[in-house]
């Protein structure tokens, strides 16, 4: 198991190189001018547009930038951005809301989208499999923005105003775990649907297996033929998502972070796009490879400690 | 719990098959099987009445969705009889706008959703059944792809591509190309659980053909999780073709999906929830719709149900 | 000159997706609030603001988040009033005999946070600061009238011959002199604007280097100081204290707190739930309920802002180039409706290229061409040869909040001139700036204008002026320039009225740019606070701000 982890790490030097010149180029090729973009509607000053052009090497090839940044990066340096901020500056903090933040969610999702898909599962055809359907589509089709406005509404507004209940913050990060519920709920919503559905189908397929149906014909208690046998092994889809899911939990919480004024990694993202920042856009995504990675690997040892007949190779 | 023998009496029909008459394979079982199936049969009407819609939303509308027809004097109305739906923000006839949107928001959801499954399936089949270098080229690519979160690396995408090329093509394209590594995890952790089990075991000491075992006894086996994650990703990606048009890259005006009509509403909705609310109960019902579809496909296709 | 700001007036309409990107010139995203999290002293009144762009730099601040702490924490020299008139704060005079030299005499008793007296020196340095281009201030553009500027600015690829501006001259501590390029009359109305503070002598590291930490802990001469350096990027929250030294005595509140909210709708909630005292701008689809809600703690008045319809006139389609065809357009849009329904009455229809916040706007001035008339537009279309002339683009950018009038507007066009109208948005209006500087873009396309100092004169030279910062037309006439310029030359900025007038009469004949709506100022304040007034700059006057 070792050998399996440190051959999965050094593959994961290939990944990043990939992914950052993936980025990279991208965001080089994208239309617009960055210096233009820093000067939001006002035309920009040229002699302050040369001034950054030169400072940021805007005027060279790709593969050459490209070159500049791999030297910063191994000399620890994240870059700054035009606005003269530093990048470690922005990483500060920001990494660690976003992961709070896609913790709860991740948290929410396992416990409600499995509980929810459990249910539905040994309930099958029932009314409540049938609602708890109707809930997950109801989770797909309706926007974040509008789940996430009502919420805040109801439950940061209106609970305070009208029966002076402070429990759930409106917005931003003060609030210590409270500050994380709503939004992290919010955030969970579609993650919540899959693994509802994800949990039904897997264990309704389990439930029929051979082995579960000698457990049951042995006389084992229904929990146990639950816990023991049908769950364990219904479980390697749902960690499979759920760590696929993580990365995309924290580099697409945009609007979760806007609607509740979270500072976090999914806005910096998305404000660096649109400034053309390159440092900004590849530190971030470095970073969100990295945990993608690590989250990948460790669901892959999972399998084997969920179902013995499974070797690392 | 080892005997695994219904699977493999289940396998013994199509393994012998009599040449003279048609074979009765897995895939024909299951035919025989929907055909007989309620869920099955509500479910091909409804995504039928769907398809039908979006081939010919003229033949549905009440007042057309020229732009002409809106009144702004007419904003934001309730239910008449002139509006079925009321009307939006703009003055438009929602019931009209519900009928035209279903074409790019069905293709676009329909298409995406397929390819994603198709190549982010076949992708996780090869990796979860030959492993090794296999596996390590295809997952190490799936993650170069993975960490560029998906609406973001779309709006990156159809900047670049343009926005003149801006049609159903592009969007498909982009959305398509950051999504099917997730499949590829999902069908490859279900081949890596599959493959362990005694009747592909038997299958191969048998000396089964590794692209017989993948297609016969694998596939069957593994193809739920990737079914069910499929189809919410319809949904999911109804929903990101609406984010992309909003942000200006998708498809513009005066085309019209559903996902763009919800992403106008959505600021007013507390005041004018109509203009909200029907393109998204529309959204659900193709899903509902897709999800029925796959489940009784699923059944179907189960050996184990037999 | 401001095209128009940046998050919040885009955010009128603010459509969350985007709301961090609509940051107009886009904001670093708030940073984490973990550490200031509710921030400074309790009982602070709190006041919404975005991010600022830069560190609480005067000369660096150009938007109105920054400007709005900046007013808290600076005083200028001068102020202005509620009809949008200067009047005098830390100066004791502003007179010039030809409006071209001013003198400028300062009033005793004012002080630095840190005790340093006020003096005319820490003008001119502040002033030679920003004109500098090698600061690459946001400011830097608004010293471009006093002389010395183009030495200190020459343009790109050639080196500048001074650093410091040659106009400004120290005569003692309480007076110096200002000599611009041209006369203007309107000089004083500049004043007031946050580029104009001065700095004190801590500010500076050595002649004419800022300290790198002055940004983030700013020395003012205001009614409140900073009371914990901010960190731009990480912290939430600037916290500010009352200063108990403050020359025109003390302010009436001990504390004001400035909260960062990426989303408007973000902090309307707050400002509901009670976390929240002070917000100068609303979300427009809240307006409705805000007005019940508040009842007389809802704040509407006229902004500076004004909407356009642009054309490119010398190297656009047949119909922006045809000027028959542009009025035909403006008399197509029904700007009553589209105020009250798709601005929830944020915006009202606008009459004239001057904003009624200025003196020298005349209400109607536009004449019918700015009444809604489709009969007569569609005949003068048809007349001018338009159906032949291919669908007309309506260009605007997707991330603030300008897709819902731009589809009335061609909702009207359609309907109105039974032409086919293809809105077309772009992901940010630079691309169109940029189309447009190159003489690439064709079609019709939205502007916006808000204004830098209250002059009517800051509505036209910078638009339609030759040769304009700020002319994305390519509008260009010497009768209009001169008038401008006779404008300038006037004793008073009341005497050179007519001539700006003038200048507008001509701009209105050839409509190089439609005017749509004004912009509004609606903001709302909770029962902590009272006697909320809010500047034509859009900041609000917290010096005399009360506790309720």
């Amino acid at each position: 198991m070792g050998r399996f982890v440190i051959r999965r790490l050094l593959q994961a030097i290939p990944v990043l190189l990939g992914t950052t010149f993936l980025i990279f180029a991208i965001v080089y090729a994208l239309p617009g001018d960055p210096i233009q973009a820093l000067a939001g509607e006002r035309r920009v000053d040229p002699i302050l547009a040369a001034t950054l052009r030169e400072q940021f090497h805007l005027n060279d090839p790709l593969i050459v930038r490209y070159g500049y940044y791999l030297r910063d990066i191994v000399s620890g340096n994240f870059g700054t951005t035009f606005r003269g901020l530093p990048v470690s500056t922005i990483f500060e903090g920001k990494f660690a809301v976003t992961l709070k933040l896609a913790t709860t969610a991740l948290l929410f999702e396992a416990v409600i989208g499995i509980g929810l898909g459990l249910w539905a599962a040994l309930r099958r055809g029932r009314w409540e499999d049938k609602a708890i359907l109707a809930f997950t589509l109801l989770l797909v089709s309706i926007p974040t923005l509008v789940s996430g406005f009502v919420l805040q509404l109801v439950l940061g507004v209106q609970l305070k105003t009208s029966l002076g209940i402070a429990f759930f913050p409106v917005a931003g990060v003060q609030d210590g775990i409270r500050s994380y519920l709503l939004p992290g709920f919010v955030l969970a919503t579609v993650s919540i649907a899959y693994l509802t559905r994800l949990t039904r189908t897997s264990l309704m397929e389990t439930l029929r297996a051979d082995y579960v149906r000698t457990a049951v014909a042995k006389g084992m208690p229904r929990s146990r033929v639950l816990g023991r046998h049908a769950l364990r092994n219904s479980l390697i889809p749902l960690v499979t998502y759920l760590g696929a899911d993580l990365g995309a939990l924290m580099g697409g919480a945009v609007i979760t972070e806007t609607i509740f004024n979270l500072p976090g990694i999914g806005q910096q993202l998305f404000t660096s796009v649109y400034l053309r920042e390159n440092p900004v856009v590849v530190g971030i995504v470095t970073v969100l490879v990295l945990i993608y990675i690590v989250a990948n690997l460790v669901v892959d040892l999972l399998y084997a400690v969920l179902d013995p007949r499974i070797r690392y190779e | 719990m080892s005997n695994d023998t219904l699977p493999a009496e289940s396998a013994a029909p199509s393994a012998q098959p009599a040449k003279q008459e048609k074979p009765a394979s897995l895939w024909s079982d299951a035919w025989y099987d929907l055909r007989h199936n309620k869920v099955f049969i509500i479910a091909s009407i409804m995504v039928s009445l769907f398809v039908a819609v979006s081939a010919f939303p003229g033949l549905f509308d009440t007042v057309g969705v020229a732009p002409v027809t809106c009144q702004l004097a007419e904003s934001r109305q309730g239910i008449s009889a002139a509006h079925w739906f009321g009307t939006d923000n703009l003055g438009c006839d929602v019931y009209s706008r519900v009928m035209h949107g279903a074409r790019v928001s069905i293709v676009v959801g329909f298409v995406s959703a397929v390819v994603t499954g198709l190549v982010g399936g076949a992708l996780g089949l090869l990796a979860g059944f030959y492993g090794r270098w296999v596996d390590v080229i295809l997952s190490r690519v799936a993650e170069i792809f993975f960490a560029i979160p998906s609406i973001l690396g779309a709006l990156l995408i159809l900047s670049i591509i343009g926005r003149d090329n801006a049609g159903i093509t592009s969007v498909v394209l982009a959305l398509a190309i950051l999504a099917w590594p997730m499949i590829l995890r999902i069908m490859r952790a279900a081949v890596i659980t599959a493959k362990h089990q005694d009747y592909v075991v038997a299958a191969r000491a048998l000396g089964a053909s590794p692209g017989r075992i993948m297609v016969r006894h694998i596939l069957p086996n593994a193809v739920a999780p990737v079914i069910v994650v499929s189809t919410i990703n319809l949904g999911a990606f109804i929903a990101g073709e609406a984010a992309l048009s909003f942000l200006g890259v998708g498809i513009q005006s005066p085309q019209i999906s559903w996902g763009l009509m919800i992403a106008d509403a959505r600021n007013r909705f507390l005041e004018a929830p109509l203009p909200l609310l029907f393109p998204a109960l529309f959204l659900s019902l193709t899903i509902l719709s897709v999800v029925m579809l796959g489940d009784a496909v699923r059944d179907a296709l189960d050996p184990k149900l037999r | 000159m401001r095209v128009t700001k940046g998050a919040q007036i885009v955010a009128g309409t603010a459509l969350l997706a985007l709301a961090v990107a609509a940051c107009g010139g886009g904001g670093e995203s708030s940073g984490t609030g973990s550490t200031a999290g509710a921030g400074g002293a309790a009982g602070a009144v709190r006041v919404e603001i975005a991010e600022p762009q830069h560190d609480l730099i005067p000369g660096n601040t150009t938007e109105t988040s920054g400007a709005e702490v900046l007013n808290a924490l600076f005083v200028g020299l001068v102020d202005y009033d509620a009809e949008k008139k200067p009047y005098n704060r830390v100066a004791e005079s502003i007179e010039s005999p030809d409006a071209t030299t001013w003198t400028i005499k300062l009033k005793d008793g004012y002080k630095w946070h840190n005790g340093e007296p006020v003096v005319a020196q820490n003008f001119v340095d502040s002033w030679n600061y920003t004109a500098n281009g090698a600061n690459a201030q946001e400011g830097n553009y608004f010293f471009g009238s006093v002389k010395g500027y183009d030495e200190m600015n020459p343009g790109e690829g050639k080196t500048p011959t001074a650093t410091t501006l040659a106009g400004l001259k120290v005569v003692d501590d309480k007076t110096f002199t200002v000599e611009l390029k041209n006369p203007f009359s309107g000089f004083p109305t500049m004043l007031g604007y946050t580029a104009f503070y001065g700095l004190p002598k801590a500010a500076f590291e050595s002649e004419g280097k800022l300290k790198a930490d002055f940004g983030g802990n700013p020395v003012g001469n205001g009614p409140f100081k900073i009371s914990k350096p901010w960190k731009r990027g990480t912290d939430q929250t600037i916290s500010t204290v009352r200063n108990e030294e403050f020359m025109e005595g003390k302010a009436k509140i001990e504390a004001v707190d400035f909260k960062i909210y990426t989303d408007l709708n973000t902090a309307y909630n707050d400002l509901r739930a009670g976390n929240l005292d002070i917000m100068d701008q609303l979300p427009a689809e809240q307006i409705a309920s805000a007005k019940q809600e508040f009842g007389e703690r809802y704040i509407e008045q006229p902004s500076s802002g004004i909407g356009y319809i642009g054309f490119p006139i010398k190297s656009g389609a047949d119909y922006a180039k045809n000027k028959d065809i542009r009025k035909a357009v403006s008399m197509a849009i029904d700007r009553k409706t589209i105020t009250e329904t798709v601005f929830s009455g944020t915006r009202v229809p606008a009459d004239d290229f001057i904003s009624p916040v200025v003196p020298g706007y005349r209400q109607g001035a536009c004449g019918e061409t700015c009444n809604y008339d489709p009969a007569k537009a569609k005949e003068l279309f048809t007349s001018a040869g338009g159906p032949s002339m291919g669908a007309i683009e309506l260009g605007y950018n997707a991330d603030g909040g300008h897709k819902e009038w731009i589809e009335a507007v061609a909702n009207n066009l359609r309907t109105n001139l039974g032409v086919e109208v293809t809105p077309k948005p772009v992901e940010k209006f630079a691309t169109i700036l940029d189309d447009l500087g190159a003489k690439k873009w064709q079609g019709a396309f939205r502007m916006a204008w808000i204004m830098d100092y209250p002059s009517p004169e800051n509505y036209l030279r910078p638009q339609f002026g030759t040769g304009g910062s700020s002319n994305y037309s390519g509008f260009e006439s010497k009768e209009f320039d001169d008038l401008v310029t006779q404008g300038d030359a006037a004793k008073t900025l009341d005497e050179g009225l007519p001539f700006y007038q003038k200048a507008d009469d001509l701009v209105l004949e050839e409509l190089p740019y439609i005017p749509v709506y004004f912009y509004q100022t609606n903001g709302a304040y909770s029962a902590n606070v009272k006697n909320v007034k809010i500047d034509p700059f859009e900041r609000i006057d917290l010096f005399n701000v009360e506790k309720a």
